[in-house]
């Protein structure tokens, strides 16, 4: 068998191994193992081996490192990076911190409702509320976590503008309002990136 | 594997890193990974090379207990991969030192060790 026809298998395992890590560690891997692939068949051949003796050698070496390729990638896994660390608790965070703010503002027209006959807010105005709080929050939060993504601030203006005009149309001051502040956050964003530049660009 | 003790390194670590001292008094004071898998075959006169999982995940370790630092080779190299280049560090060549007289003081270079603290993965 061709060492080369090994060497792509090996590179495959590779793969394999490194699959959904946090980069670089993964890509730096396969391409760490695709130069010594190279540099083993090249020194190899300089030096006379031939074809067969040097695909065994690439698969043993391969074999007998499988185990360490395993431990390595579940080291890898459990170890927060720069770039991944902890992707699922700052996702949940925001979740909750999305959540908290829409049930916050949800009870003032409640609180409003309870106490006073001139709020009065059908379920379906509750759920138009929530809908709109949430999905503008959550968009906004993955503005934050995406600062390079233009199209997540301009369809939190828009959300924003047309909530503004829907305020205007329906006298509905209070939807005005978030109009205007997530109109305001989508700038305000924009502007953070300005000043402090995404890390990874560059 | 080997189960390691706190603040020591274990067999193949201290191998490393007195390989890597020996190379950089031979002129090489940066090395790739398979570069370093025949040394170490030369020098133990061993028939085989250092596997690849095992190789890249000692080199990762020596490399988060910043006794080696790694850079990736600029530009494109026409004709073959890039290759990522280790060098000692200065913490690195004062263990190596270490390693290479332990070494030298035990005929096998399986058993030795560098038993003085080495710091926790960065």
């Amino acid at each position: 068998m061709k060492p080369e026809r090994i060497a792509a298998l090996v590179l495959r395992w590779a793969w394999l191994y490194t699959r959904n890590l946090p980069e670089p560690a993964g890509g730096d891997r396969v391409a760490e193992i695709e130069a010594d692939l190279h540099d083993h068949i090249a020194d190899a051949r300089a030096a006379g081996a031939g074809d067969r003796h040097i695909a065994r050698e690439i698969a043993s070496r391969a074999l007998r490192g499988a185990p360490a390729d395993l431990s390595w990638r579940a080291q890898a896994r459990a170890r927060p990076t720069a770039k991944g660390a902890g992707m699922h608790r700052p996702a949940r965070r925001s979740a909750v911190r999305v959540a908290l703010v829409t049930a916050g503002v949800l009870a003032i027209p409640l609180t409003g409702m309870a106490v006073s006959d001139e709020v009065r807010w059908s379920a379906a105005d509750f759920v138009f509320a929530a809908v709109l709080l949430a999905g503008t929050g959550a968009l906004l939060e993955l503005a934050l976590r995406r600062p390079r993504n233009l199209v997540l601030r301009l369809a939190a203006v828009a959300i924003g503008v047309a909530a503004v005009a829907l305020g205007e149309a329906d006298d509905a001051p209070g939807l005005v309002l978030f109009g205007l502040l997530a109109i305001a956050a989508a700038v305000a964003l924009t502007l953070r990136r300005r000043v402090r530049p995404d890390p990874r660009s560059g | 594997m080997p189960r390691r003790k706190p603040g020591t390194l274990l067999a193949l670590e201290s191998e490393i890193l007195a390989t890597a001292l020996a190379m950089r008094r031979d002129g090489e004071p940066a090395f790739h990974g398979f570069a370093l898998a025949r040394r170490l075959k030369d020098e133990r006169g061993s028939r085989s090379l250092t596997a690849h999982g095992t190789l890249y995940k000692a080199l990762g370790r020596l490399e988060g207990f910043g006794l080696l630092t790694s850079r990736w080779e600029d530009g494109d190299v026409e004709g073959r991969p890039r290759r990522r280049l280790y060098e000692l560090s200065g913490r690195g060549a004062e263990t190596a030192e270490r390693a290479l007289a332990e070494r030298r003081a035990k005929p096998s270079p399986h058993a030795a060790t560098a038993s003085r603290p080495v710091g926790r993965p960065a």
